[in-house]
């Protein structure tokens, strides 16, 4: 197969990035996205040519790392990651648009590969359970009922690559934060903090310049691990009622 | 310079969490991590961890199994701290958060795993891993007062000074900076070293720095022929296809529909110890009942169980099997066949993480307590790298309690920096590239340090290993720029590879036995006379690998002969 791409470039975080043409052809339509960019790489070093940055480890859709936006779309046409999208995806001879997950909050490192910890620094406002030293309960003394299970299983599967927030209009991270509200606001040894961690994650969120959600969707739509749009309700009614138990140590929202 | 009192290199789920039972225990911290801390390799796993939880079990029996596994290389004081601490670590995982598995009745479940004689694996669906390391990484963040984080810092040398550990060099991926840290207790906590094999199930991370970083300030490494094949990885790309399948019922079938196994292990079947289940493939494969392209592999079929179990335990593998198989594996068998997976050996620790160097910890795959021996069980690793993490943590911050800061000179700044400028400066176009040489080391170690070997394919390998080593030192690099210059770190994790490369060969060349993951055809019997003891491999003066031999501990289990 054979394609041209238009290929965000940018020497650092400071400097102007700009979109780099290259014609590619000879691409077996069962390599993965990124193995097609390898083998661009490979081309260009053979020639002299500098090389494209971008993010990957696992490349089996786990670790989180590989972040392209795709003609406009995080991780690409299907809501897999990076790593699980396919040439065979693409018309052959199609031009295709290359760019970093998009959003004030994630800046460009490099070429492809931005910084995400902005979402670290959500967490690190209370997306933890705080836990006492000592023999711990039996875990069979408190049984999770099967349907909480699958709710936070399906939260927990979280693997914070930041698609949601690059997909989403106005920049929110509500999916992720949601997620990481559900998964510990459901569990009985998420309890002690139960009241404030929605408050703290949301004032986190906030200050990280991450936008407010209005409802489009479109987070849940390109997320890999199909995180239900569900964790951003169970967000909102957790938010409120630590509102209820409003006390002076967590502040408010502005 | 930063300073602490320990520095972690790793944020794995061992250096994780040797990071948190450090701070907990007083310390100053650091944690230093080439990749951010929840995409390191653990992320990846997927079966599960062991622990004798059921209260029909024994932490004993997890420890004669593990013994057993090892076929009795591993040591078995380190083996019993692993198996006695296990259900206490497994139920502070849950405390913190981490959804393992429960029953209808919403009881945790435990699933049943390779040599293991009772279901001891406790799970969440198959991503373990990432369920474990997201939590240990938010209570991480917790901690984030006590805790200084590196991330995306590229350790490029241990430094020595007066005969122990002192700190590191790295380099900030991002920007290209180098800067020392002093530290008074070091934690390698750098995962395997699976990217000298191609294939492999490992990351692209997984190049073994740690050990190489270890074997250069002059600590042994031990075990290092013990390289473990899995039995299912996918013939296409060489995926891992948990071992949660077989746990669930999954059949092993050759080209004659024949549930194979029976033969080679008649009564724990696809379920004995690894190392029995790769060769019985490889037998089959070589012996021209292999299935697939060119014969090379074996049916790995999970339609035998329940398709509802299957969605709800397997969920990861059956997205693996649509997209780069093509196979819907509730429905029809899937190809696999043995594949580069995890390396028993690495740098020789006691149980507490030290090692022979003064202030030098290890932990974690990089590190060999040796509770695998000849051959890891399933399910084990994870638990190693938490029990193993912790008490090196707790060890380590103790030791600095009673040390002061050691006072470090920059020279060894200069000494990488002058390095990493003569990659820079090497002439494009005059000598190989470094995917090139790691190409061609990944398919020679997967050729003749594999499933069978013999003394001839060795030697060819060690030859192969030398060459690539000297072209290696020519290797030019595409990027020469500072900032996220990813060739110039791939530069010099070729060199890690190549240095466990040959630890690996040499290893394995000495070892003329065959006992768990090595087998000789040349020396097909296991020969405790002579070779029930671990070997080292420490770095001579000049460079050149030298062996030496280690004990092995005995305190229950005496060496019988292995049957499944
Ligand atoms: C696909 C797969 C599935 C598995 N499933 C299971 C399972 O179900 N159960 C089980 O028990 N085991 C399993 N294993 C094995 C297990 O996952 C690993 O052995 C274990 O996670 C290793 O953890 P670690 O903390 O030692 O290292 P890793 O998680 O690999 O972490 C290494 C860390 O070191 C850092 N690092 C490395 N080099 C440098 C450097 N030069 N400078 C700075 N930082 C550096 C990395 O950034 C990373 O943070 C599996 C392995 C694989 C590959
Ligand atoms: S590279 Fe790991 S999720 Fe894509």
């Amino acid at each position: 197969m054979r394609f041209t791409l238009e290929v965000w470039t940018q020497a650092s975080r400071d400097e102007e990035g700009h979109f780099e043409r290259y014609d590619v052809d000879g691409i077996d339509p069962d390599a993965s996205f990124l193995e097609m960019l390898d083998e661009l790489n490979a081309r260009l070093a053979a020639e002299g040519k500098r090389t494209i940055a971008f993010d990957s480890d696992c490349r089996e859709g786990i670790c989180g790392m590989c972040s392209l936006t795709i003609d406009g779309q995080p991780h690409g046409p299907n809501q897999v990651t990076t790593c699980q999208t396919f040439m065979r995806d693409f018309e052959d001879g199609a031009t295709i648009r290359v760019e970093p997950f998009r959003s004030g909050a994630f800046p460009v490192v490099r070429d492809l590969v931005t910084d995400r910890s902005a979402l670290d620094r959500i967490v690190q406002a209370g997306g933890y359970v705080t836990t006492k030293t000592g023999p711990k309960p039996d875990p069979n003394a408190a049984p999770v009922p099967p349907a909480v299970q699958q709710k936070v299983m399906d939260a927990a599967a979280c693997i914070g690559c930041g698609a949601c927030v690059a997909a989403c209009p106005n920049g929110a991270a509500m999916l992720f934060t949601g997620a990481k509200v559900t998964h510990f606001n459901l569990l009985p040894q998420g309890q002690p903090e139960r009241a404030s961690r929605a408050r703290s994650l949301v004032l986190a969120m906030d200050a990280e310049g991450f936008g407010g959600c209005t409802n489009y969707g479109e987070c849940a739509r390109v997320c890999p691990q199909e995180i239900p749009l569900d964790v951003i309700g169970m967000l909102n009614r957790e938010y409120r009622r630590g509102a209820r138990r409003e006390d002076d140590t967590v502040g408010t929202r502005t | 310079m930063p300073a602490h009192d320990v520095l972690i290199i790793g944020a794995g789920l061992a250096g994780q969490r040797a990071a948190l039972a450090a701070a907990q225990a007083g310390a100053t911290v650091a944690v230093l991590s080439k990749v951010h801390p929840v995409r390191s390799h653990s992320v990846a796993a997927a079966g599960g961890i062991n622990a004798a939880i059921a209260v029909e079990d024994d932490w004993r029996s997890h420890a004669y199994d593990t013994v057993k596994g090892s076929d009795f290389l591993g040591d078995q004081d380190a083996i019993e701290v692993m198996c006695a601490e296990a259900p206490a670590e497994v139920l502070h995982l849950e405390h913190i958060g981490v959804t393992f598995h429960r029953d209808e009745t919403g009881r945790l479940d435990l699933r049943a795993f390779g040599g293991a004689s009772i279901n001891r694996t406790a799970y969440v669906a198959d991503i373990t891993g990432q369920a474990i390391l997201h939590v240990l990484y938010e209570q991480l963040l917790r901690f984030g007062d006590r805790i200084d984080r590196y991330e995306e810092w590229f350790t490029t040398s241990l430094i020595v000074d007066d005969g122990g550990c002192a700190g590191v060099v790295a380099r900030d991926v991002r920007s290209g900076a180098m800067e020392v840290f002093a530290a008074k207790s070091v934690i390698l906590a750098c995962g395997g070293a699976g990217q000298c094999f191609k294939p492999t199930t490992n990351g692209l991370i997984c190049t073994g720095d740690g050990m190489a970083l270890a074997y250069r300030a002059g600590a042994p490494l031990m075990d290092m022929e013990m390289v473990q094949y899995h039995p299912t990885t996918l013939v296409e790309n060489g995926f891992l296809i948990t071992e949660g399948a077989r746990g669930e019922g999954a059949h092993l079938l050759n080209a004659d529909g024949e549930r194979f196994m029976e033969r080679y292990a008649p009564s724990k079947r696809e379920l004995a110890s690894r190392d029995v289940v790769s060769r019985a493939e490889q037998t089959e494969i070589d012996e021209g009942r292999g299935v697939g392209p060119d014969g090379r592999g074996i049916y790995l079929d999970i339609t035998v169980v329940p398709r509802r179990r299957t969605l709800e335990a397997l969920r990861e593998i059956v997205n693996i099997g649509r997209d780069f198989a093509g196979v819907d594996i509730t429905r029809e068998p899937i190809v696999i066949r043995p594949g580069q997976h995890y390396v028993m050996g690495g740098v020789r620790t006691d149980v507490h993480g030290r090692t022979p160097l003064d202030g030098l910890y290890a932990a974690g795959e990089v590190a060999c307590v040796s509770v695998h021996g000849g051959n890891r069980l399933g399910a084990n690793s994870l638990l190693d790298t938490l029990i193993f993490g912790r008490r090196a943590g707790e060890h380590a911050a103790a030791r600095a309690a009673g040390t002061r800061m050691p006072r470090v000179s920059r020279a060894p700044l200069h000494d990488d920096a002058r390095r990493i400028e003569a990659i820079l400066a090497r002439p494009a176009g005059a000598g190989r590239r470094v995917s090139e040489i790691k190409e061609e080391l990944g398919t020679t170690m997967n050729r003749h340090v594999a499933v069978f070997r013999d003394e001839g394919g060795l030697r060819t390998a060690l030859d192969v290993v030398r060459r690539l080593r000297e072209e290696a030192e020519s290797a030019a690099v595409d990027d020469r720029g500072t900032v996220f210059n990813q060739d110039v770190l791939g530069a010099i994790e070729l060199g890690c590879l190549l240095d466990c490369a040959e630890a690996m060969v040499v290893s394995a060349l000495e070892r003329r036995e065959s006992r768990g993951a090595q087998f000789r055809t040349d020396f097909p019997r296991r020969d405790d006379a002579e070779w029930l003891k671990h070997i080292t491999i420490t770095r001579d003066g000049d460079g050149a690998p030298r062996i030496g031999y280690a004990p092995v501990t005995i305190t229950r289990w005496e060496p019988e002969e292995r049957r499944y």
